[in-house]
Protein backbone atom coordinates (compact mmCIF):
# COMPACT_ATOMS: atom_id res chain seq x y z
CA UNK A 1 0.00 0.00 0.00
CA UNK A 2 2.75 2.32 1.19
CA UNK A 3 4.92 1.64 -2.01
CA UNK A 4 1.62 2.36 -4.21
CA UNK A 5 1.25 5.49 -2.67
CA UNK A 6 4.83 6.55 -3.19
CA UNK A 7 4.62 5.31 -7.12
CA UNK A 8 1.57 7.96 -7.27
CA UNK A 9 3.58 10.67 -5.25
CA UNK A 10 6.46 10.27 -7.84
CA UNK A 11 4.00 10.32 -10.64
CA UNK A 12 2.85 13.83 -9.30
CA UNK A 13 6.01 15.28 -8.76
CA UNK A 14 6.44 14.19 -12.50
CA UNK A 15 3.68 15.56 -13.90
CA UNK A 16 4.01 18.92 -11.66
CA UNK A 17 7.82 19.57 -12.77
CA UNK A 18 6.39 19.43 -16.54
CA UNK A 19 3.61 21.25 -15.88
CA UNK A 20 5.81 24.21 -13.95
CA UNK A 21 8.57 23.86 -17.05
CA UNK A 22 5.52 24.50 -19.32
CA UNK A 23 4.20 27.43 -17.80
CA UNK A 24 7.53 29.43 -17.06
CA UNK A 25 7.85 29.00 -21.16
CA UNK A 26 5.11 30.71 -21.82
CA UNK A 27 5.72 33.63 -19.73
CA UNK A 28 2.89 35.88 -21.69
CA UNK A 29 0.38 33.43 -21.26
CA UNK A 30 0.55 33.64 -17.55
CA UNK A 31 0.48 37.00 -17.25
CA UNK A 32 -2.64 37.16 -19.08
CA UNK A 33 -3.93 34.17 -17.12
CA UNK A 34 -3.52 36.48 -13.89
CA UNK A 35 -5.22 39.46 -15.65
CA UNK A 36 -8.24 37.29 -16.47
CA UNK A 37 -8.41 36.00 -13.32
CA UNK A 38 -8.46 39.35 -11.41
CA UNK A 39 -10.88 40.42 -14.13
CA UNK A 40 -13.45 37.89 -13.46
CA UNK A 41 -12.96 38.37 -9.50
CA UNK A 42 -13.96 42.46 -10.03
CA UNK A 43 -17.12 41.00 -12.19
CA UNK A 44 -18.46 39.26 -9.84
CA UNK A 45 -17.85 41.10 -6.83
CA UNK A 46 -19.35 44.14 -8.44
CA UNK A 47 -21.99 42.61 -9.86
CA UNK A 48 -23.03 42.38 -5.68
CA UNK A 49 -21.55 46.17 -5.05
CA UNK A 50 -24.02 47.56 -7.48
CA UNK A 51 -27.06 45.19 -6.07
CA UNK A 52 -25.82 46.53 -2.66
CA UNK A 53 -25.33 50.22 -3.59
CA UNK A 54 -29.64 49.51 -3.08
CA UNK A 55 -30.49 47.04 -0.72
CA UNK A 56 -29.01 46.14 2.71
CA UNK A 57 -29.09 43.16 2.52
CA UNK A 58 -30.26 40.34 0.10
CA UNK A 59 -31.94 36.98 2.19
CA UNK A 60 -30.30 38.13 5.36
CA UNK A 61 -27.12 38.14 3.80
CA UNK A 62 -25.01 41.42 4.28
CA UNK A 63 -22.65 43.08 1.87
CA UNK A 64 -19.78 41.81 4.05
CA UNK A 65 -20.88 38.49 4.88
CA UNK A 66 -21.61 38.06 0.82
CA UNK A 67 -18.03 39.22 0.01
CA UNK A 68 -17.03 36.54 2.47
CA UNK A 69 -18.46 33.65 0.41
CA UNK A 70 -17.26 34.78 -2.60
CA UNK A 71 -13.35 34.85 -1.21
CA UNK A 72 -14.33 31.29 -0.14
CA UNK A 73 -15.51 30.61 -3.25
CA UNK A 74 -12.82 32.25 -5.75
CA UNK A 75 -10.40 30.02 -3.22
CA UNK A 76 -12.68 26.57 -3.85
CA UNK A 77 -12.94 27.24 -7.61
CA UNK A 78 -9.48 27.87 -7.91
CA UNK A 79 -8.22 25.15 -6.12
CA UNK A 80 -10.08 23.30 -8.33
CA UNK A 81 -8.72 24.92 -11.37
CA UNK A 82 -5.22 24.65 -10.76
CA UNK A 83 -5.51 20.94 -10.53
CA UNK A 84 -8.66 19.35 -12.33
CA UNK A 85 -9.99 22.07 -14.63
CA UNK A 86 -7.36 21.33 -17.60
CA UNK A 87 -7.96 17.68 -16.97
CA UNK A 88 -11.44 17.52 -17.62
CA UNK A 89 -11.18 20.25 -20.79
CA UNK A 90 -9.23 17.28 -22.71
CA UNK A 91 -11.35 14.66 -21.25
CA UNK A 92 -13.38 14.36 -24.07
CA UNK A 93 -10.26 14.19 -26.34
CA UNK A 94 -8.98 11.46 -24.50
CA UNK A 95 -11.84 9.32 -25.31
CA UNK A 96 -13.11 10.51 -28.74
CA UNK A 97 -9.30 10.39 -29.85
CA UNK A 98 -8.79 7.45 -28.41
CA UNK A 99 -5.85 8.85 -26.57
CA UNK A 100 -7.19 6.93 -23.29
CA UNK A 101 -5.95 3.70 -24.74
CA UNK A 102 -2.41 4.35 -23.91
CA UNK A 103 -3.76 5.10 -19.82
CA UNK A 104 -5.07 2.37 -19.34
CA UNK A 105 -1.74 0.33 -20.05
CA UNK A 106 -0.10 2.10 -17.67
CA UNK A 107 0.10 0.42 -13.80
CA UNK A 108 -1.64 2.83 -12.06
CA UNK A 109 -5.74 4.10 -12.26
CA UNK A 110 -6.02 5.65 -15.85
CA UNK A 111 -8.22 8.33 -13.86
CA UNK A 112 -5.60 9.61 -11.53
CA UNK A 113 -3.47 9.62 -15.27
CA UNK A 114 -5.96 11.47 -17.06
CA UNK A 115 -7.38 14.08 -14.14
CA UNK A 116 -3.64 14.77 -12.71
CA UNK A 117 -1.79 15.43 -16.30
CA UNK A 118 -2.29 19.26 -16.60
CA UNK A 119 -1.97 21.46 -13.41
CA UNK A 120 -2.88 24.91 -14.06
CA UNK A 121 -0.19 27.25 -12.00
CA UNK A 122 -1.51 30.18 -12.83
CA UNK A 123 -4.71 29.72 -10.82
CA UNK A 124 -2.40 29.53 -7.37
CA UNK A 125 -2.65 33.74 -8.15
CA UNK A 126 -6.47 33.36 -7.72
CA UNK A 127 -6.02 31.23 -4.53
CA UNK A 128 -4.25 33.84 -2.79
CA UNK A 129 -7.14 36.62 -4.24
CA UNK A 130 -9.75 34.55 -2.63
CA UNK A 131 -8.22 33.41 0.50
CA UNK A 132 -7.39 38.07 1.07
CA UNK A 133 -10.87 38.78 0.33
CA UNK A 134 -12.25 36.25 3.09
CA UNK A 135 -9.50 36.82 5.77
CA UNK A 136 -10.40 40.61 5.05
CA UNK A 137 -14.20 41.07 5.26
CA UNK A 138 -14.07 37.86 7.90
CA UNK A 139 -14.24 40.32 10.64
CA UNK A 140 -16.90 42.24 9.35
CA UNK A 141 -19.09 39.18 7.79
CA UNK A 142 -19.25 38.17 11.49
CA UNK A 143 -17.12 35.20 11.59
CA UNK A 144 -15.63 33.94 14.68
CA UNK A 145 -11.86 33.35 13.76
CA UNK A 146 -9.93 32.07 16.06
CA UNK A 147 -8.96 28.05 15.54
CA UNK A 148 -12.00 28.30 13.44
CA UNK A 149 -9.66 29.01 10.43
CA UNK A 150 -8.61 25.55 10.83
CA UNK A 151 -11.85 24.63 9.36
CA UNK A 152 -11.26 26.44 6.46
CA UNK A 153 -8.75 24.08 5.00
CA UNK A 154 -12.03 21.00 5.56
CA UNK A 155 -14.38 22.89 4.11
CA UNK A 156 -12.20 24.02 1.10
CA UNK A 157 -11.75 20.46 0.08
CA UNK A 158 -15.46 19.84 0.72
CA UNK A 159 -15.81 22.45 -2.05
CA UNK A 160 -13.09 21.13 -4.35
CA UNK A 161 -14.61 17.49 -3.85
CA UNK A 162 -18.15 18.47 -4.87
CA UNK A 163 -16.39 19.89 -7.64
CA UNK A 164 -14.73 17.30 -9.10
CA UNK A 165 -17.60 14.68 -8.87
CA UNK A 166 -20.38 17.28 -10.48
CA UNK A 167 -17.64 17.91 -13.48
CA UNK A 168 -16.68 14.50 -13.56
CA UNK A 169 -20.96 13.81 -13.95
CA UNK A 170 -20.84 15.86 -16.65
CA UNK A 171 -17.59 15.00 -18.47
CA UNK A 172 -18.44 10.95 -18.27
CA UNK A 173 -21.36 11.06 -20.83
CA UNK A 174 -18.43 11.16 -23.36
CA UNK A 175 -18.49 7.72 -23.81
CA UNK A 176 -22.01 7.64 -25.27
CA UNK A 177 -22.19 11.16 -26.96
CA UNK A 178 -19.85 12.16 -30.19
CA UNK A 179 -18.78 15.05 -28.32
CA UNK A 180 -19.96 16.33 -25.10
CA UNK A 181 -19.25 20.10 -25.91
CA UNK A 182 -23.25 21.29 -24.90
CA UNK A 183 -22.75 19.47 -21.26
CA UNK A 184 -19.52 21.00 -20.05
CA UNK A 185 -21.66 24.38 -21.46
CA UNK A 186 -24.35 23.38 -19.59
CA UNK A 187 -21.99 22.41 -16.39
CA UNK A 188 -20.65 26.15 -16.53
CA UNK A 189 -24.40 27.44 -16.98
CA UNK A 190 -25.37 25.88 -13.85
CA UNK A 191 -21.72 26.93 -12.32
CA UNK A 192 -23.54 30.15 -12.24
CA UNK A 193 -25.09 29.28 -9.84
CA UNK A 194 -22.55 28.28 -7.45
CA UNK A 195 -21.34 32.17 -7.66
CA UNK A 196 -24.61 33.17 -5.03
CA UNK A 197 -25.08 32.16 -1.34
CA UNK A 198 -27.85 29.13 -1.48
CA UNK A 199 -29.92 31.74 0.98
CA UNK A 200 -31.25 33.99 -1.81
CA UNK A 201 -32.47 30.99 -4.06
CA UNK A 202 -36.45 30.29 -3.73
CA UNK A 203 -37.26 26.51 -1.92
CA UNK A 204 -37.47 24.69 -5.25
CA UNK A 205 -34.04 26.09 -6.58
CA UNK A 206 -32.21 25.91 -3.29
CA UNK A 207 -32.87 22.05 -2.99
CA UNK A 208 -31.95 21.19 -6.41
CA UNK A 209 -28.32 22.83 -5.75
CA UNK A 210 -28.35 21.32 -2.48
CA UNK A 211 -29.02 17.62 -3.91
CA UNK A 212 -29.66 16.72 -7.30
CA UNK A 213 -27.00 19.52 -8.95
CA UNK A 214 -25.39 20.29 -5.76
CA UNK A 215 -23.14 23.22 -6.98
CA UNK A 216 -24.16 25.07 -3.37
CA UNK A 217 -21.50 22.75 -1.84
CA UNK A 218 -18.45 24.47 -3.78
CA UNK A 219 -18.90 27.61 -2.13
CA UNK A 220 -22.06 28.42 -0.31
CA UNK A 221 -22.25 25.40 2.08
CA UNK A 222 -18.54 26.17 3.35
CA UNK A 223 -19.18 29.81 3.34
CA UNK A 224 -22.76 29.12 5.34
CA UNK A 225 -20.63 26.75 7.34
CA UNK A 226 -18.03 28.82 8.53
CA UNK A 227 -20.68 31.54 9.09
CA UNK A 228 -23.11 30.00 11.06
CA UNK A 229 -22.67 26.32 11.28
CA UNK A 230 -25.02 23.73 9.57
CA UNK A 231 -27.87 21.75 11.10
CA UNK A 232 -27.45 18.54 11.23
CA UNK A 233 -29.46 17.37 8.70
CA UNK A 234 -27.42 19.09 6.45
CA UNK A 235 -24.33 17.34 7.27
CA UNK A 236 -25.97 14.13 6.57
CA UNK A 237 -27.44 15.41 3.48
CA UNK A 238 -23.94 16.66 2.49
CA UNK A 239 -22.36 13.40 2.93
CA UNK A 240 -25.06 11.15 0.68
CA UNK A 241 -25.18 13.70 -1.60
CA UNK A 242 -21.36 13.81 -2.20
CA UNK A 243 -21.43 9.64 -1.50
CA UNK A 244 -24.20 9.36 -4.20
CA UNK A 245 -22.20 11.46 -6.73
CA UNK A 246 -19.53 9.04 -6.36
CA UNK A 247 -21.25 5.84 -6.95
CA UNK A 248 -22.96 6.98 -9.80
CA UNK A 249 -19.34 8.59 -11.22
CA UNK A 250 -17.91 4.88 -10.42
CA UNK A 251 -21.05 2.94 -11.95
CA UNK A 252 -20.70 5.15 -15.21
CA UNK A 253 -17.03 5.25 -15.62
CA UNK A 254 -16.71 1.34 -15.31
CA UNK A 255 -19.85 1.13 -17.70
CA UNK A 256 -18.12 3.90 -20.10
CA UNK A 257 -15.20 2.04 -19.79
CA UNK A 258 -17.04 -1.18 -21.21
CA UNK A 259 -18.62 0.91 -23.84
CA UNK A 260 -15.21 2.25 -25.37
CA UNK A 261 -13.34 0.95 -28.24
CA UNK A 262 -10.44 3.21 -28.60
CA UNK A 263 -10.70 5.82 -31.83
CA UNK A 264 -14.36 4.70 -32.90
CA UNK A 265 -15.79 5.26 -29.66
CA UNK B 1 -22.38 39.16 -52.98
CA UNK B 2 -21.91 35.28 -53.95
CA UNK B 3 -19.26 34.50 -51.31
CA UNK B 4 -21.07 36.50 -48.59
CA UNK B 5 -23.75 34.69 -48.90
CA UNK B 6 -22.19 31.30 -49.37
CA UNK B 7 -20.28 32.02 -46.20
CA UNK B 8 -23.41 32.53 -44.33
CA UNK B 9 -24.77 29.31 -45.84
CA UNK B 10 -22.04 27.24 -44.19
CA UNK B 11 -22.16 29.01 -41.30
CA UNK B 12 -25.67 27.95 -40.65
CA UNK B 13 -24.82 24.80 -41.52
CA UNK B 14 -22.11 24.15 -39.27
CA UNK B 15 -24.21 25.31 -36.28
CA UNK B 16 -27.36 23.26 -36.67
CA UNK B 17 -24.87 20.22 -37.92
CA UNK B 18 -25.10 18.89 -34.19
CA UNK B 19 -28.59 19.68 -33.36
CA UNK B 20 -29.01 19.01 -29.93
CA UNK B 21 -25.98 20.67 -28.70
CA UNK B 22 -27.53 23.68 -30.85
CA UNK B 23 -30.80 23.48 -28.87
CA UNK B 24 -28.98 22.90 -25.69
CA UNK B 25 -26.88 25.93 -26.24
CA UNK B 26 -29.91 28.14 -26.98
CA UNK B 27 -31.74 26.90 -24.07
CA UNK B 28 -28.98 27.21 -21.36
CA UNK B 29 -28.09 30.61 -22.40
CA UNK B 30 -31.55 31.80 -22.20
CA UNK B 31 -32.72 30.22 -19.11
CA UNK B 32 -29.75 30.27 -16.50
CA UNK B 33 -28.93 33.85 -17.35
CA UNK B 34 -32.74 34.22 -16.52
CA UNK B 35 -32.60 32.00 -13.68
CA UNK B 36 -29.99 33.66 -12.05
CA UNK B 37 -31.57 37.55 -12.15
CA UNK B 38 -35.01 36.01 -11.27
CA UNK B 39 -33.47 34.66 -7.78
CA UNK B 40 -31.76 37.61 -7.03
CA UNK B 41 -35.24 39.90 -7.53
CA UNK B 42 -36.86 37.03 -5.52
CA UNK B 43 -34.59 37.56 -2.80
CA UNK B 44 -35.08 41.37 -2.77
CA UNK B 45 -38.68 41.93 -3.74
CA UNK B 46 -40.11 38.81 -2.27
CA UNK B 47 -38.14 37.44 0.32
CA UNK B 48 -36.74 40.99 2.04
CA UNK B 49 -40.18 42.59 1.60
CA UNK B 50 -38.22 45.52 -0.74
CA UNK B 51 -41.18 47.43 -3.48
CA UNK B 52 -38.89 49.54 -5.76
CA UNK B 53 -35.37 48.81 -6.56
CA UNK B 54 -33.88 52.02 -8.17
CA UNK B 55 -37.42 52.88 -9.25
CA UNK B 56 -38.16 49.64 -10.74
CA UNK B 57 -40.72 47.46 -9.21
CA UNK B 58 -40.83 43.57 -8.98
CA UNK B 59 -43.34 43.32 -12.13
CA UNK B 60 -40.75 45.69 -14.30
CA UNK B 61 -37.41 43.71 -12.67
CA UNK B 62 -39.14 40.60 -14.37
CA UNK B 63 -40.04 42.62 -17.63
CA UNK B 64 -36.83 43.58 -17.86
CA UNK B 65 -35.13 39.79 -17.22
CA UNK B 66 -37.25 38.47 -19.82
CA UNK B 67 -36.67 41.07 -22.58
CA UNK B 68 -32.80 41.34 -21.70
CA UNK B 69 -32.56 37.18 -22.31
CA UNK B 70 -34.38 37.47 -25.45
CA UNK B 71 -31.43 40.02 -27.23
CA UNK B 72 -28.80 38.17 -24.63
CA UNK B 73 -28.99 35.70 -27.29
CA UNK B 74 -28.22 37.99 -30.18
CA UNK B 75 -24.96 39.83 -28.58
CA UNK B 76 -21.79 38.54 -29.25
CA UNK B 77 -20.48 35.18 -31.11
CA UNK B 78 -16.96 33.72 -30.74
CA UNK B 79 -15.40 34.73 -34.38
CA UNK B 80 -13.07 37.30 -32.56
CA UNK B 81 -11.72 34.00 -30.75
CA UNK B 82 -10.96 32.47 -34.10
CA UNK B 83 -9.73 35.60 -35.93
CA UNK B 84 -6.79 35.70 -32.67
CA UNK B 85 -6.16 31.82 -33.12
CA UNK B 86 -5.40 32.04 -36.86
CA UNK B 87 -3.23 34.76 -36.38
CA UNK B 88 -1.53 32.48 -33.43
CA UNK B 89 -1.18 29.46 -35.68
CA UNK B 90 -0.61 30.84 -38.94
CA UNK B 91 -3.30 29.68 -40.36
CA UNK B 92 -4.49 33.28 -41.55
CA UNK B 93 -2.49 32.37 -44.85
CA UNK B 94 -5.08 30.35 -45.96
CA UNK B 95 -7.78 32.76 -45.97
CA UNK B 96 -5.12 35.65 -47.45
CA UNK B 97 -4.67 33.82 -50.59
CA UNK B 98 -8.75 33.51 -51.07
CA UNK B 99 -10.47 36.68 -52.99
CA UNK B 100 -12.60 37.52 -50.05
CA UNK B 101 -12.89 40.27 -47.37
CA UNK B 102 -10.85 37.98 -44.32
CA UNK B 103 -12.57 39.64 -41.34
CA UNK B 104 -16.07 40.23 -42.95
CA UNK B 105 -15.80 36.05 -43.84
CA UNK B 106 -15.35 35.20 -40.54
CA UNK B 107 -17.74 37.35 -39.25
CA UNK B 108 -20.45 36.74 -41.95
CA UNK B 109 -19.65 32.65 -41.50
CA UNK B 110 -19.95 33.20 -37.49
CA UNK B 111 -23.41 35.54 -37.30
CA UNK B 112 -25.48 32.50 -39.52
CA UNK B 113 -26.57 31.30 -36.07
CA UNK B 114 -27.31 34.64 -33.98
CA UNK B 115 -29.87 35.88 -37.34
CA UNK B 116 -31.92 32.55 -36.96
CA UNK B 117 -31.51 33.02 -33.46
CA UNK B 118 -32.64 36.39 -33.63
CA UNK B 119 -35.45 35.96 -35.42
CA UNK B 120 -36.66 33.31 -32.53
CA UNK B 121 -36.05 35.82 -30.35
CA UNK B 122 -38.11 38.41 -32.05
CA UNK B 123 -41.01 36.44 -32.72
CA UNK B 124 -41.21 35.78 -28.75
CA UNK B 125 -40.69 39.44 -27.83
CA UNK B 126 -43.58 40.44 -30.38
CA UNK B 127 -45.94 37.63 -28.58
CA UNK B 128 -44.15 39.03 -25.56
CA UNK B 129 -45.12 42.72 -26.31
CA UNK B 130 -48.96 42.20 -27.15
CA UNK B 131 -48.80 40.00 -23.78
CA UNK B 132 -47.38 39.91 -21.08
CA UNK B 133 -45.22 43.07 -21.01
CA UNK B 134 -46.62 46.62 -20.42
CA UNK B 135 -48.67 48.57 -22.57
CA UNK B 136 -45.34 51.09 -23.69
CA UNK B 137 -44.29 47.88 -25.16
CA UNK B 138 -45.71 47.38 -28.97
CA UNK B 139 -44.36 44.88 -31.60
CA UNK B 140 -43.12 48.09 -33.53
CA UNK B 141 -40.78 48.47 -30.48
CA UNK B 142 -39.54 45.10 -29.93
CA UNK B 143 -38.44 44.85 -33.93
CA UNK B 144 -36.35 48.85 -33.45
CA UNK B 145 -35.10 46.84 -30.41
CA UNK B 146 -34.00 44.01 -32.27
CA UNK B 147 -32.19 46.00 -35.06
CA UNK B 148 -30.04 47.73 -32.26
CA UNK B 149 -29.13 43.97 -30.72
CA UNK B 150 -27.95 43.08 -34.13
CA UNK B 151 -25.43 46.53 -34.59
CA UNK B 152 -24.64 45.29 -30.92
CA UNK B 153 -23.83 41.79 -32.57
CA UNK B 154 -21.78 43.68 -35.30
CA UNK B 155 -19.86 46.14 -32.68
CA UNK B 156 -19.00 43.28 -30.44
CA UNK B 157 -17.47 41.71 -33.40
CA UNK B 158 -15.38 45.18 -34.64
CA UNK B 159 -13.97 44.95 -31.20
CA UNK B 160 -12.95 41.69 -30.89
CA UNK B 161 -11.65 41.92 -34.30
CA UNK B 162 -9.37 44.96 -32.42
CA UNK B 163 -8.33 43.30 -30.00
CA UNK B 164 -7.20 39.87 -32.11
CA UNK B 165 -5.24 41.97 -33.84
CA UNK B 166 -2.70 41.99 -30.73
CA UNK B 167 -2.10 38.03 -31.42
CA UNK B 168 0.58 40.08 -34.23
CA UNK B 169 2.56 41.35 -31.54
CA UNK B 170 2.05 39.33 -28.29
CA UNK B 171 1.51 35.43 -28.56
CA UNK B 172 -1.86 35.12 -27.66
CA UNK B 173 -4.61 37.61 -27.19
CA UNK B 174 -6.81 34.92 -25.55
CA UNK B 175 -6.83 36.77 -22.37
CA UNK B 176 -7.34 40.57 -23.83
CA UNK B 177 -10.69 38.80 -25.43
CA UNK B 178 -12.06 36.95 -22.37
CA UNK B 179 -11.41 40.21 -20.42
CA UNK B 180 -13.51 42.22 -23.23
CA UNK B 181 -16.09 39.04 -22.89
CA UNK B 182 -16.20 39.74 -18.90
CA UNK B 183 -16.80 43.55 -18.60
CA UNK B 184 -19.29 43.11 -21.29
CA UNK B 185 -21.12 40.71 -18.88
CA UNK B 186 -21.85 42.95 -16.55
CA UNK B 187 -21.71 46.17 -18.61
CA UNK B 188 -24.15 44.97 -21.34
CA UNK B 189 -26.63 45.08 -18.79
CA UNK B 190 -26.97 40.94 -18.76
CA UNK B 191 -26.59 39.80 -15.44
CA UNK B 192 -28.42 43.43 -14.34
CA UNK B 193 -30.64 47.04 -15.26
CA UNK B 194 -27.65 49.34 -15.38
CA UNK B 195 -30.23 51.88 -13.88
CA UNK B 196 -29.38 49.93 -10.70
CA UNK B 197 -25.28 51.41 -10.93
CA UNK B 198 -25.36 54.30 -8.92
CA UNK B 199 -25.22 57.66 -10.21
CA UNK B 200 -21.54 58.03 -9.30
CA UNK B 201 -20.65 55.19 -11.03
CA UNK B 202 -22.82 55.15 -14.37
CA UNK B 203 -20.43 57.15 -16.25
CA UNK B 204 -18.78 53.17 -16.43
CA UNK B 205 -21.25 51.50 -18.57
CA UNK B 206 -22.40 54.93 -20.67
CA UNK B 207 -18.88 55.39 -21.85
CA UNK B 208 -18.35 52.04 -23.49
CA UNK B 209 -20.86 50.96 -26.53
CA UNK B 210 -21.80 47.35 -24.32
CA UNK B 211 -25.00 48.84 -23.74
CA UNK B 212 -26.38 48.98 -26.78
CA UNK B 213 -25.60 45.21 -26.68
CA UNK B 214 -28.92 44.27 -23.92
CA UNK B 215 -29.63 47.37 -21.93
CA UNK B 216 -30.40 49.69 -25.29
CA UNK B 217 -32.55 47.29 -26.59
CA UNK B 218 -34.82 46.25 -23.66
CA UNK B 219 -35.15 49.68 -23.10
CA UNK B 220 -36.45 50.67 -26.38
CA UNK B 221 -38.44 47.35 -26.57
CA UNK B 222 -40.01 48.20 -22.45
CA UNK B 223 -40.97 52.10 -23.36
CA UNK B 224 -38.49 53.31 -21.09
CA UNK B 225 -36.32 55.31 -23.99
CA UNK B 226 -38.06 57.39 -26.52
CA UNK B 227 -38.35 57.34 -30.01
CA UNK B 228 -36.04 59.88 -30.23
CA UNK B 229 -33.61 58.42 -27.90
CA UNK B 230 -34.20 55.29 -29.77
CA UNK B 231 -32.74 57.39 -32.76
CA UNK B 232 -30.05 59.12 -30.91
CA UNK B 233 -28.54 55.65 -29.82
CA UNK B 234 -28.82 54.20 -33.38
CA UNK B 235 -26.87 57.29 -34.31
CA UNK B 236 -23.93 56.44 -31.43
CA UNK B 237 -23.82 52.73 -32.77
CA UNK B 238 -23.41 53.90 -36.33
CA UNK B 239 -20.72 56.45 -35.15
CA UNK B 240 -19.36 53.20 -32.84
CA UNK B 241 -19.71 51.34 -35.84
CA UNK B 242 -17.47 53.41 -38.08
CA UNK B 243 -14.87 54.50 -35.70
CA UNK B 244 -14.03 50.35 -34.71
CA UNK B 245 -14.09 50.19 -39.18
CA UNK B 246 -11.15 52.41 -39.21
CA UNK B 247 -9.36 50.63 -36.18
CA UNK B 248 -9.87 47.60 -37.70
CA UNK B 249 -8.02 48.65 -40.46
CA UNK B 250 -5.47 50.14 -38.65
CA UNK B 251 -4.73 47.56 -36.72
CA UNK B 252 -4.89 44.46 -39.41
CA UNK B 253 -2.88 46.69 -41.54
CA UNK B 254 0.00 47.28 -39.67
CA UNK B 255 -0.55 43.77 -38.03
CA UNK B 256 -0.48 41.83 -41.67
CA UNK B 257 2.86 43.86 -42.43
CA UNK B 258 4.65 41.76 -39.47
CA UNK B 259 2.92 38.83 -40.16
CA UNK B 260 5.07 35.85 -41.12
CA UNK B 261 2.91 32.88 -41.94
CA UNK B 262 4.35 30.68 -39.16
CA UNK B 263 2.01 32.49 -37.00
CA UNK B 264 1.76 36.44 -35.13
Amino acid sequence: MIERLKLYARIYAIQLKNNWVRETVYRANFVTAVGVDIVWILVEVSLFAVIYSNVPSIAGWTKYQVYFFLGIFFTSDALFTVFFQRNFFNFSDLVNKGELDILLTKPVHPLFLALSRWINLTAIFTISMGLMIAVHYAPQAGFAGGMRWALVLFWMFIGVISAILLRFAFAVWIFWTDRNWALVRLYYQFFAFASKPDAIYPKVIRYLILTFIPFAFIGSVPARALLHGLELWEYLALVLVLLGFFILNTILWRRGLRRYQSASS
Amino acid sequence: MNWRLAALKNGFKDYTAYRVEFLMEILGNAIVPAAIQWVLWYAIFKTDGATELAGMTYVQMLHYTLVSVLFNQVRGGDQDFELAEMIRTGQLSNYLIRPVGLIQFIYIRGVASKLLISALSLAIGIVLSVSVLSSEASPLRMIGAMLLALLGNVIHFQIGAVLSAMAFRWEDAYGLLMVKNMAVSILSGELLPLNLFPESMSWIWKSTPFYLYVFGPAQYALGEWTHLEFVRQLGVAFLWIFVLWVLIRFTWGLGIKKYVSLGG
